[in-house]
């Protein structure tokens, strides 16, 4: 529990191992259209003609209200690792995704090892909030004492961009019923936050892992789509968002998916995703046990050694 | 930087910065300023041609789109993500049903 266990223990990345996810770009977000397939190409209505949408490349394509796609377009989509997220009203809510491009399962069935294993679990929660801390987290500390202290960091974050956009900050909230009802700087932050889900999830289908399979989050389908987007939402989500809800309310959200844009390639945040989760979950880390051990021997008295000879003198 | 039926005098002074590779089609390596330059003397003298220039940028695309001329293509700009708009028949026929939401007149 405590000792040396939050070190993190960084090792050289494979290039060749990354996906091509972090080599593409992030979003787009279409409304009022209509998505189809002509020849081999995709396309998009838009008032001012037709748009093809460079799919192969897109990370996640976020469709509002309005959106019609056929069959072989989501076809498409889905076989060059473009995810589709519907959301709602200004891009409040996630509704379905595609499949990324991982076609294998050896990383799924690792992630399952990871999480299965309290040992190893353990360690990806602690270097999930290590990762946090820029200054690192002090040796020893219990998983409540980090909880406390991202916690506070949290509460801090949202403090300092508060005063430094002058934009009132009281407490996280929205209505899923009435859109309107939320303050502009809560319009923002989901409307970014969003975005930041997409993102997520498609380095998570696009790495071959399962969004279901959190570590610190647990119990929703899109559990480790939080565990990963709570890595960056402060640095990424905050600063544009309080900055665009200061600016007003006309078109926030539009603005803050557009602030978001540069911000993320300043970031280089598809290449950080993409090597954090590998980084994570690939990683050979000595404390998460073997994974060839040989297992143990079922006795009703309790489990007794395996890969050992039991025959004992009468072999 | 592609050129169509533009005066030939203007494809043989592009070839004194960049090399065509196809007709048409020119590439090379210049400075800002001389991409800017050359883009300003290129539109200055289309006559009824038609150009278009991309260059690298530090966008998340990693490059820019400019058009002269163009009559069938718009660039379109889309929360920072720039794409071509064709209105081919296909967009005739969906524009027939297309129905402007009703945020747009407000606007």
């Amino acid at each position: 529990m405590t000792g040396e266990g939050n070190a993190i223990i960084w090792k050289r990345q494979n290039l060749r191992e990354l996906p091509k996810f972090r080599d593409g770009t992030g979003y787009l977000y279409l409304e009022h259209t209509r998505l189809e397939q002509d020849g081999r190409s995709i396309q998009a209505f838009h008032p001012d003609g037709m748009v093809t949408i460079p799919v192969a490349s897109l990370g996640v394509l976020l469709l509002g209200p309005g959106s019609t796609v056929s069959h072989s377009a989501m076809k498409a989509m889905s076989d060059t690792g473009c995810s589709v997220l519907w959301v709602g009203e200004q891009g409040v809510r996630l509704y379905a995704s595609g499949v990324g491009e991982a076609r294998g399962s050896v990383r799924l069935q690792r992630q399952a090892r990871l999480w299965a294993h309290p040992k190893s679990h353990l360690r990806v929660v602690r270097q999930m909030y290590a990762m946090r801390f820029p200054e690192g987290l002090p040796q020893g500390l219990t998983l409540q004492q980090i909880r406390g202290r991202e916690g506070a960091r949290v509460r801090d974050a949202y403090a300092r961009y508060s005063r430094a956009h002058g934009v009132k900050w009281t407490e996280r909230k929205y209505n899923r019923a009435n859109w309107d009802d939320a303050t502009p700087i809560n319009k923002a932050l989901s409307s970014g936050t969003s975005c930041l889900y997409g993102l997520a999830h498609a380095a998570i289908l696009s790495c071959g892992y399962s969004p279901g399979l959190g570590f610190i989050h647990t119990g929703k389908q899109l559990s480790f789509v939080y565990d990963v987007a709570d890595l960056y939402k402060l640095e990424v989500v905050l600063p544009t968002a309080f900055r665009e809800a200061a600016r007003g309310p006309d078109e926030l959200d539009r603005r803050v998916r557009q602030g978001l844009r540069d911000h993320m390639t300043n970031l280089r945040l598809l290449e950080r995703m993409a090597n954090d989760l590998l980084t994570l979950l690939d990683d050979h880390h000595e404390e998460d046990g073997d994974d060839d051990d040989v297992g143990d021997l079922w006795d009703p008295d309790g489990d007794v050694a395996g890969g050992v000879n039991h025959a004992g003198d009468d072999a | 930087m592609t050129l169509e039926k533009v005066p030939p005098s203007l494809r043989g002074e592009l070839t004194r910065w960049l090399i065509e590779v196809q007709t048409g089609v020119y590439v090379g390596r210049v400075s800002a300023t001389v991409r800017d330059l050359l883009w300003d003397k290129v539109v200055q003298h289309a006559r009824a041609g038609r150009c278009t220039q991309v260059y690298r940028t530090n966008t998340e695309q990693g490059f820019a789109i400019r058009m002269h001329g163009e009559q069938h293509r718009t660039l379109l700009d889309l929360e920072g993500y720039a794409l071509v708009a064709v209105r081919d028949a296909r967009h005739a026929e969906l524009m027939r049903d297309y129905q402007p939401p009703e945020e747009l007149e407000t606007l």
